[in-house]
C-alpha cells in the first residue's frame, strides 16, 4: 500500500529539494536522496528542510571526506532520514583549504553535535557557529594540527612510535587527564563527586563518567568516552580493500557485529548495484535474527543483574547458550561469524543446519517463554521496573531515539519495515510496540522481539529459496557513494560508503544506534533516584565499543535545568 | 607459570579497548555452561582483589595510561592471561595510529617504564571460546599443562620482480590450479 506510492513521494521530494535551492539532485539508490548546496546556502537550505518537514526529520549522522586527490577540496556529508516517507536524504556541502570551514548545522539540528565534532577531530574542518568546538574523541595528548583521516597521514604512524615516549619526567607513565569539563554553575556547593571509571565493576568496558549528587539524587554528570576508539575508517580506507572491510566491520562490535558487517555490504552492493542472490539475502536475515536473539537475551540477563536478580542473569545465559552453538555451528564461530562478503554470504544453510536451527528455535522459545512469563507475574520485578524511567512519545523523538527503546515509547519506528533489506522485503515483520514509556516497555518489547525472532527465522527458513550465494561482479566504480541501514538489535545502524579506485573504498562511516539513544538518557533519569540509573542506563542496551568512533548525539538535547545527566558529554576531550 | 594460585584465582576483567567479543565470552565462562565458579575461579571489581587479569583489547592510547595503573595495582605474585587475538598481538588493529598493539607491545612500553612484565598466558582467537579462556585461566593457576611450545618460525623472504599485470599471473595460476582448463 505504501510501497505503491513510493516513485511519487519520491518525485514530490525532488522537487522539494530543487525548489529549496540544491544545486544538483541525484537519487542514488532505492530510497536515499543526494543533493548538493553550496556552504553558503546550507544553512538555508536545511532551515527550509526542517521547516517543510518538520519533526519527522531526524538528523542520522554526518560525514566528512578528504577529497582534495579527487577534486582538491572537502566535502561535508549530512545524512538526514525521513521516516515517514521511508527515505534518506543526503546533503552534501563542499569546502576549499588547508582548514576548510562549513557552516555547523548543530544551532539548527542539535543531533549533528558529535558528528561534526568527530569530523573536526578527524579531518580538521572547521564548523562555523558550532557551539562547542572542542576535542572529541582523539587521546588526549594528541598534537592539534594533524588529522588522521586527511588522506596524507599514514594510517600506521602511532602516537607514541617508540615505548621511551610514554615516559613522562620523573620516569612515570605519562598521565593523560581523564577529567571531563569542570562541573557547571548549577551545581552547588555541597554536592558529592562520584568518579566512575575507566575501570569499574558497574562498567564492563572503559569509560568514565562523574557523577554530582545531592543525597541520593544525581545533579550533573559528566562523561569522557572514546577509550575503545581504534582508528577502523582509516584501516579500512588504506589498508583493506572492499571484501577485507566486512570483517572488520563485524570487529566494531563484538555483540552486534554482523549487523555492521550486513549495512556495510549492503552500501557497496548500493554503490556499485550489485544484486545480491535471495538465498544469501534470507541467509543473512536469518542470521541477523540469531543475534537479535543472542543479543536480546544477554540484555535480558544484564538487566536482570542489574536489578540485583542473579538468578535471572545466570538462566538467561543458559538459555542463550543454545543460540551461540547454533550460531558456530551455521557460521564456524560463536561470535563474529564472517559470513559477509559484498555480493553475498560465504556459507550455506543445508537441511541439517536447518533443522538444527529449528531444534534449537523450539527449545529457546519454550524456556525463554517458561522464564520469562514467570518472572513478568512476580511483583518484586514488574514493580521495580514501572514507571521507572519514563521518555515520553514526544522526547523519544524529539531526541531522535531509535530502536527498542523508541518502540517502547510508543514510536513504530523498525528499518525492517521503514527502509527494507536483505530478506525484510519477503516477509511481514510485526513491530512491538508498547506506549508505558518505562523500563517495564522496554522489557516487554524486547520480549516480543524475541519471540518474533523465533517467528521470523522460521518463516524464512520455510521459504528460503534454492540458488546462489554469491553475485558475480567486476571491478567496482570509483566514486560511488552508497548507504546501507540495518535495524541491529540496539537500533538504526548506518553505513555510508565512497568507493575509490582498484576495488578499495575512499571512505566509509559507520554509525551505530547507541548514541542516538543515550541522548535520551538525561531526560528519562529527571526525578529518579541514584538507585535506579544503573537499569534506565542499561535500559537502552547501550554498547560503548560500537559508539566509540561513530559518534552522532549531542546529549545536550535532553537537557532540562535541574538533571544534567551526561550533560556537556565529553566537552574537553 | 606457577602453582602460586591454587586454592582459588580471583579474576580481574581489564578491557583495554575491546570490540566486546570477548568481554561477553570472559562472562560467559562464569555463566552456568562453564561455571568456572566451581573450581574456585571468581570475577572481582577490582585489580586490588586479584591474582589473575584477564586481558582484552589492542590497548588504544586512551586507555593506556589506566592499563598500566590497573596492572601496577595487583598484588604479586601475579598473573596475565591475554585473551583473544587483539591482546595477543593487537589483531586487525596491530598497526593503526590510535593503538599500542597487544600486550607484547604494552610490555615494551612497561620496560621502558621500570615495571617488571608479569608471566603472561596466551589465549588466541576472535573471540576464543570460553573454554579455551578456562584453560588459559587453569594454565595460569598451574591446574593443567601447557600443550603447545614455543616455536618461532621466520621465513626467509626472498626479493621478487612485482608482476606487470597481477590479473595474467592470478589467471596463470588459476589455469595451472585447474590441470590446463581455463
Amino acid at each position: 500500500m505504501r510501497r505503491a506510492s513510493g516513485s511519487e513521494v519520491l518525485g514530490r521530494v525532488v522537487e522539494t529539494l530543487k525548489r529549496l535551492g540544491a544545486e544538483s539532485v541525484t537519487v542514488t539508490q532505492e530510497g536515499v536522496v543526494l543533493s548538493t548546496v553550496t556552504k553558503d546556502r546550507l544553512r538555508d537550505f536545511v532551515r527550509a528542510l526542517i521547516r517543510e518537514y518538520g519533526e519527522s526529520l531526524r538528523h542520522s549522522t554526518c560525514m566528512g571526506t578528504d577529497l582534495r586527490p579527487v577534486r582538491g577540496s572537502f566535502s561535508v556529508t549530512h545524512v538526514l532520514a525521513l521516516d515517514g516517507l521511508r527515505l534518506y536524504l543526503l546533503v552534501e556541502t563542499e569546502a576549499f583549504g588547508n582548514r576548510p570551514k562549513v557552516p555547523s548545522l548543530t544551532p539548527l539540528l542539535p543531533a549533528a553535535n558529535w558528528a561534526e565534532r568527530e569530523a573536526r577531530d578527524l579531518l580538521g574542518i572547521e564548523f562555523e557557529g558550532h557551539p562547542e568546538p572542542v576535542k572529541l574523541i582523539l587521546p588526549d595528548p594528541w598534537p592539534e594540527g594533524v588529522f588522521p583521516l586527511r588522506k596524507d597521514y599514514p594510517y600506521n604512524k602511532k602516537l607514541y612510535e617508540t615505548p621511551a615516549q610514554v615516559r613522562g619526567v620523573r620516569g612515570e607513565p605519562r598521565f593523560f587527564s581523564a577529567k571531563p569539563s569542570p562541573p557547571s554553575e548549577s551545581v552547588r556547593e555541597g554536592c558529592a563527586l562520584i568518579p566512575v571509571g575507566p575501570y569499574h565493576p558497574a562498567l564492563h568496558e572503559p569509560e568514565y563518567y562523574e557523577l554530582y549528587v545531592e543525597g541520593e539524587r544525581i545533579v550533573e554528570a559528566r562523561y569522557r568516552g572514546f577509550f575503545v576508539h581504534r582508528g577502523m575508517e582509516k584501516l579500512a580506507e588504506s589498508r583493506m580493500t572492499i571484501n577485507q572491510v566486512p570483517f572488520l566491520a563485524e570487529r566494531i562490535c563484538g555483540i552486534c557485529g554482523y549487523t555492521h558487517a550486513c549495512a556495510y555490504c549492503q552500501a557497496v552492493e548500493a554503490a556499485a548495484r550489485i544484486e545480491v542472490p535471495e538465498r544469501a539475502l534470507y541467509i543473512r536475515s536469518i542470521l541477523l535474527e540469531i543475534e537479535r536473539l543472542h543479543s536480546h537475551i544477554l540484555w535480558f540477563g544484564v538487566a536482570f543483574h542489574m536489578l540485583g536478580f542473579d538468578t535471572g542473569f545466570m538462566a538467561m545465559w543458559r538459555i542463550r547458550e543454545e543460540v551461540m552453538r547454533v550460531a558456530e555451528a551455521l557460521t564456524g564461530n560463536r561470535k563474529t561469524y564472517g559470513m559477509n562478503l559484498v555480493g553475498g554470504v560465504r556459507r550455506d544453510i543445508d537441511e541439517g543446519k536447518a533443522s538444527l536451527v529449528l531444534r534449537m528455535l523450539e527449545s529457546v522459545e519454550g524456556e525463554f517463554r517458561r522464564f520469562c512469563d514467570s518472572v513478568l507475574s512476580m511483583r518484586e520485578v514488574v514493580e521495580r521496573v514501572k514507571e521507572v524511567g519514563v521518555l515520553t512519545r514526544e522526547d523519544a523523538r524529539r531526541l531522535g531515539a531509535v530502536g527498542p527503546h523508541a518502540r517502547a515509547s510508543g514510536l513504530g519506528i523498525d528499518v525492517r519495515v521503514d527502509h527494507p533489506y536483505a530478506a525484510y522485503r519477503f516477509v511481514d515483520v510485526n513491530v512491538a510496540v508498547r506506549d508505558s514509556c518505562d523500563v517495564l516497555a522496554r522489557i516487554l518489547v524486547r520480549y516480543d522481539e524475541v519471540i518474533e525472532s523465533v517467528r521470523l527465522i522460521r518463516e524464512l527458513l520455510k521459504n528460503m529459496p534454492k540458488g546462489e550465494l554469491m553475485a558475480e561482479y567486476g571491478d567496482l566504480p570509483p566514486l560511488r557513494v552508497g548507504l546501507g541501514a540495518t535495524e541491529a538489535p540496539r537500533g538504526e545502524d548506518i553505513h555510508l560508503v565512497i568507493t575509490g579506485r582498484g576495488n578499495k573504498l575512499y571512505r566509509w562511516r559507520p554509525r551505530a544506534p547507541s548514541y542516538v539513544n543515550l541522548a535520551t538518557v538525561p531526560t528519562m533519569l529527571e526525578g529518579e533516584r541514584l538507585a535506579n540509573a544503573p537499569i534506565i542506563i542499561a535500559s537502552i542496551d547501550p554498547c560503548f565499543s560500537c559508539t566509540d568512533h561513530v559518534v552522532v548525539v549531542d546529549l545536550r538535547t535532553g537537557v532540562r535545568r535541574r538533571m544534567n545527566l551526561l550533560r556537556n558529554a565529553l566537552t574537553r576531550g | 607459570m606457577g602453582t602460586w594460585f591454587r586454592r582459588s584465582t580471583w579474576v580481574f576483567h581489564l578491557n583495554s579497548g575491546s570490540c566486546n567479543g570477548c568481554d561477553i565470552e570472559v562472562l560467559n565462562m562464569f555463566a552456568p555452561t562453564q561455571d568456572v565458579e566451581r573450581l574456585g575461579v571468581k570475577l572481582v571489581g577490582s585489580p586490588l582483589h586479584a591474582d589473575v587479569i584477564v586481558f582484552t583489547g589492542p590497548v588504544t592510547f586512551q586507555a593506556l595510561p589506566y592499563v598500566i595503573e590497573a596492572l601496577k595495582a595487583v598484588p604479586n605474585p601475579k598473573a596475565v592471561v591475554a585473551c583473544g587475538s587483539c591482546a595477543c598481538g593487537g589483531g586487525i588493529w596491530h598497526d593503526s595510529y590510535n593503538v599500542v598493539g597487544g600486550i607484547n607491545a604494552l610490555y615494551e612500553i612497561l620496560d621502558a617504564l621500570g615495571i617488571p612484565r608479569p608471566p603472561t598466558v596466551y589465549v588466541p582467537g576472535c573471540p576464543p571460546k570460553p573454554e579455551a579462556m578456562m584453560y588459559g585461566v587453569l594454565l595460569a593457576r598451574g591446574m593443567v599443562g601447557q600443550r603447545q611450545r614455543r616455536e618461532v618460525y621466520v621465513e626467509e623472504v626472498k626479493e621478487v620482480e612485482a608482476p606487470q599485470d597481477v590479473r595474467e599471473v592470478v589467471a596463470k595460476a588459476v589455469k595451472a590450479f585447474r590441470g590446463g582448463e581455463a
